[in-house]
């Protein structure tokens, strides 16, 4: 069982593993023919060639994790609204309404997009980190609200029943009783939104309108597409390894509350 | 009740927080755009990657000694027409822009551009400038863009490997059956070494190193006005013959069918590479990065001789909602005049846009940037609004018939497939 | 959907006015949400039909067409290709997804010490972006920077680096394992929660009854997972029928135009040939599709159970 198991482990982790080896090899040894297994010398020149791809890594760093916060700021916040609305509280069209927020679950992304800009140009918020995180919050809310009413659903009532007892309101059952116990969903939802907004190209692409306020993923198609036909390979893994690092780690911090928030949003499914 | 109302308060308060928090502030922006601090204005100019160190250091020059500042932007090549057209489309164009010298007739088909027929017949050197870019950039009689940027395509080749292989590394290839007689000389050099390289899954870079064998042989893809598909001309069939028969020789390395196009430049500076189709923008590199490579450049030629290229890069136009239009003349006139052509082009190994300046004295120490400046002179492209999706289009007719004929070896089934898909974008546009 | 809330004694008084306030109160929790979707999602979604309307050049102005877009869509062979082609995919990438989905859930949801780190690692290659990690296997694959070939030719395996993404079959197992790689955590936690959410006594009871593991396996665990299966099995077919970014990346819709998913068709009319109005005709019909194939899947997974 055991041997499986690493096996399977060394399978998983080998490409990310070589690709952050790669990124720290010497920029010539990294696009060797053929390629090295391990690096002669340990050096950051990758990423000093990395940083002179437009507006400086730190610049693309900044407003993808910028980006990322208010993400998930606002789809916690209006997920866990609904969410509890949804779990706790009949109204009439609840459950059409319910389908219309999934909805944007089957829509190929790209197909809104010319809309999506004539909007946020509208609204004079096309290139702002705002008008973008908008944007994402919207595509991370089928999940959300889906992810917190089944959280809601499997906390049992009869602990509401005694708040009320108690003389708690509704809104004081909510964030005093109610959010302890949703904490992992929560986290669940918001380690979600930060990936995907991380992570995110083509909207991001689209919607700024300045070099400086590019983020991440638009960095590394700018590393991959080369100088005319010259891929800089050392580059690419360094890019690739700034942009998978912040996730990784997050989710190692945050792995046992975000399981555990995916296990308990998918049973009730 | 009270308590839901606050909710939304909150939740609002929570968004304008989460907006002076994040770095939005950024620098630049419409303020400054519409009150600059030093009187002049600030220029929004939009430009692709491929070029970009040689764009930033000109507007660098340009901010140093202006009171008017440039604000440059620099988008992801591939995604630079999604990007300009979404922002045209909500009326919010840059200033000006810098656009891939193919794109002008659409853009002015379309009634995006300012005409600026008037300043640029003004221009004393009007008439020297790359005859291709002008031709593009005229769309009903006016002239809506100018040079920009300058590429000629022409044949590299590896001076060494000429010489092991016996052949006169001062004397490349004139015709069809000596390229493909020297690739196979080089091939028997050794199992790693090839003859020939090209991208055999980019459709534009076939476009730019292609084509011109057939432009060269005295035929054509598109008539004059590219309104009518020439596919059907024996120099097509006959180009693509040559390439197919090399590569049914295996004298091109089988990585090259995979090439998307970001890696030709590395097939060829391992050194173990005969000859690729390349552009000026290769020389730099290889001087640069790869001093102990001994390369030439000759013309693409013909079946039997004969000279052509592909005049790509870069135009230089205002698009229609521009808030500055005279000042980003301003720009481009400084741009193409005599002085920075030689000292931000010319010194850095790029190519001047115009002709009158393709001998000059940084040039005169390097042959091959004098053949990439004289193959642009001589250059052609083809002029079509729809060019996108005939030529650089990754699932278009173009790469497909290439691939077809090349790599299957299916040369007339490739042919009359491409004419025939030619013919029905060309009569849907 | 949750059974209205049990009014207590204390709150029994006023109870007309109670569950009134409590529907009002339940509908502005949901408001903000809804009218967030509603703004950025509805009616973008709207104009996307108002488009697919009209002749809608990227550049220039729009023209009405009606439904001639439809007309069109129902005659475009390449869209029906790429349908077809976006549903071999999924049936090629659905099967090895949950196979090895169910095996590792097995496999962590044992009781062996450190399991833990074993959940964790299967999982960390979902936390990366399917662009990221699809550009790190373009790296992967490449035939001469690439460490898959120089591990294979250095084994002796292969006598020529294999050029992975030139070849119809090649290109789709390279694309396939990338993207089980990817994904098949997600679906490996979804499938362990539902196993532990089957009660411990239902194993003990049918130990006792003297079945073996495969049979306790095949008999109370499979049925029970079955609206696990469903969700995991929902998202996961949606996830493949919208593919776009690994074919993009890695094949650019080859070799031979033969690796186009229904999302590149529409992605290059919108944006290569800059056919909004035609793209947007497309999105509506994908659409609608996808609708449907998810009222089946949940149909046929319909789940009955109770424990």
């Amino acid at each position: 069982m055991y041997v499986v198991g690493i096996v399977l482990a060394v399978l998983f982790l080998f490409p990310i593993f070589w690709s952050t080896l790669t990124s720290l090899k010497s920029p010539a040894e990294a696009s060797a023919v053929p390629p090295t297994y391990l690096p002669s010398v340990l050096t950051f020149e990758n990423y000093v060639k990395l940083n002179q791809y437009g507006a400086g890594i730190a610049r693309y760093i900044f407003n993808s994790a910028g980006v990322a916060l208010i993400t998930v700021l606002g789809t916690v916040v209006l997920s866990t609204l609904a969410g509890y609305g949804f779990s706790r509280f009949r109204f009439p069209a609840s459950n059409l309404l319910f389908l219309m927020l999934l909805a944007a679950l089957m829509i190929p992304f790209q197909s809104i997009l010319t809309p999506l800009f004539l909007l946020m140009s509208a609204v004079k918020l096309q290139n702002s980190l705002i008008g973008l995180a908008l944007v994402y919050i919207t595509f991370q809310l089928p999940f959300g609200v889906f992810m917190m009413r089944n959280t809601f659903d499997v906390v049992p009532r009869e602990i509401e029943e005694a708040a009320l007892l108690d003389g708690c309101s509704t809104w004081q059952m909510l964030t005093r009783v109610m959010l302890v116990l949703v904490r992992p969903g929560i986290i669940t939802v918001a380690v979600y939104a930060f990936l995907n907004s991380w992570n995110e190209f083509l909207a991001a692409l689209i919607l700024m309108t300045q070099e400086v306020n590019f983020t991440l993923p638009i960095l590394l198609t700018s590393v991959r597409s080369g100088y005319y036909g010259a891929i800089d390979w050392g580059a690419l893994q360094a890019g690739i390894t700034v942009t998978i690092l912040p996730c990784i780690v997050l989710f190692l911090f945050l792995q046992r509350y975000y399981m555990q928030g995916l296990m308990g949003g998918a049973v009730k499914g | 009740m009270q308590r839901i109302v606050k909710v939304w308060t909150g939740l609002l308060a929570l968004l304008l927080l989460a907006a002076c928090a994040a770095p939005v502030a950024a620098p630049g922006g419409e303020q400054a755009a519409g009150e600059p601090a030093s009187g002049g204005v600030t220029i929004s100019f939009w430009t692709r990657d491929s070029n970009q160190a040689q764009v930033r250091s000109l507007v660098d020059a340009w901010n140093a000694s202006h009171e008017n500042q440039i604000e440059i932007t620099v988008i992801p090549a591939s995604e630079y027409m999604t990007k300009v057209g979404a922002s045209v489309g909500a009326g919010a164009p840059p200033d000006l822009m810098a656009v891939d010298l193919i794109y002008v007739p659409q853009f002015a088909a379309a009634n995006q551009l300012t005409d600026i027929t008037d300043l640029a017949k003004g221009l004393s050197y009007f008439d020297k400038l790359s005859p291709s870019h002008v031709r593009l950039a005229t769309y009903d009689g006016k002239i809506f863009g100018l040079p920009f940027n300058a590429e000629g395509s022409y044949l590299i080749y590896n001076k060494g490997l000429f010489e092991q292989a016996g052949l006169d590394p001062e004397n490349p290839p004139k015709t069809w059956g000596e390229i493909a007689d020297a690739a196979a000389k080089i091939r028997a050099l050794g199992e790693d070494i090839y003859g020939f390289y090209f991208s055999g899954a980019c459709a534009g870079c076939n476009a730019f190193t292609f084509a011109p064998l057939i432009w060269a042989n005295g035929g054509d893809v598109l008539s004059e006005d590219g309104t009518v598909a020439t596919l059907a001309d024996p120099s097509v069939a006959g180009a693509l013959a040559l390439y197919s028969q090399m590569w049914a020789d295996g004298l091109i390395p089988p990585g090259a069918q995979a090439d998307t196009g970001t890696d030709f430049a590395n097939a060829f500076t391992t050194g173990k590479i005969g000859m690729a189709g390349t552009g000026a923008f290769a020389i730099n590199n290889i001087k640069t990065n790869f001093p102990e490579i001994d390369f030439g450049a000759t013309f693409l030629p013909g079946q039997e001789g004969g000279a052509s290229s592909f005049a790509g890069g870069d135009s230089i136009a205002i698009p229609a909602g521009s808030k500055y239009p005279q000042e980003a003349f301003e720009f481009i006139q400084w741009a193409t005049s005599e002085e920075v052509q030689l000292e931000y082009y010319a010194k850095l190994n790029n190519l001047p846009v115009r002709t009158d300046l393709a001998e000059n004295e940084y040039f005169a120490q390097d042959s091959r940037l004098t053949t990439a400046a004289e193959a642009m002179a001589i250059g052609r492209t083809p002029y079509s609004i729809v060019y996108n999706q005939l030529f650089n289009d990754a699932n278009g007719p173009w790469l497909k018939m290439i691939q077809t004929a090349v790599f299957d070896g299916k040369v007339e089934e490739a042919v009359n497939t491409a004419q025939e898909e030619f013919t029905k974008i060309l009569a849907g546009q | 959907m949750a059974a209205v809330f049990t009014p207590t004694k204390a709150a029994r008084r006023g109870m007309g006015t109670l569950s009134q306030r409590r529907m009002v109160a339940g509908f502005l929790f949901v408001l903000p949400a809804v009218l967030f979707t509603v703004a950025m999602f509805i009616f973008p979604l709207l104009m996307t039909g108002w488009m697919s309307l009209h002749n809608w050049p990227l550049l220039g102005q729009a023209t009405f067409l009606g439904i001639q877009n439809y007309v069109a869509m129902v005659q475009d062979s390449q869209f029906w290709a790429s349908l077809w082609f976006t549903t071999q995919y999924t049936l090629l990438v659905t099967p090895p997804i949950f196979i090895l989905a169910f095996l590792l859930a097995l496999l962590v949801n044992s009781a062996l010490r450190g399991i833990g780190i074993f959940r964790t690692i299967y999982f960390i290659p979902v936390v990366i972006g399917l662009g990221t990690s699809s550009l790190l296997w373009v790296w992967l694959l490449n035939d001469r920077v690439g460490i898959l070939n120089g591990i294979l030719l250095d084994l002796g395996w292969i006598q020529q680096p294999v050029i992975w993404l030139v070849d119809k079959n090649l290109a789709m197992t390279a694309i396939v394992v990338s993207i089980v790689w990817k994904t098949v955590g997600f679906s490996m936690i979804l499938l362990l929660a539902g196993m532990q959410a089957v009660p411990d006594e239902l194993y003990q009871a049918a130990e006792v009854d003297g079945a073996s593991y495969w049979q306790r396996l095949w008999y109370i665990l499979l049925p029970l997972l079955r609206s696990t299966f469903a969700l995991a099995l929902v998202l996961s077919v949606i996830g493949s029928y919208l593919a776009f970014d690994q074919f993009y990346i890695m094949t650019r819709g080859g070799p031979q135009n033969q690796t186009i998913t229904a999302v590149y068709w529409i992605f290059n009319n919108s944006f290569t040939y800059y056919k909004l109005g035609y793209g947007a005709a497309l999105s509506i019909g994908l659409l609608v599709i996808l609708g449907l194939l998810s009222v089946l899947q949940l149909r046929v997974l319909r789940d009955d159970t109770t424990y």
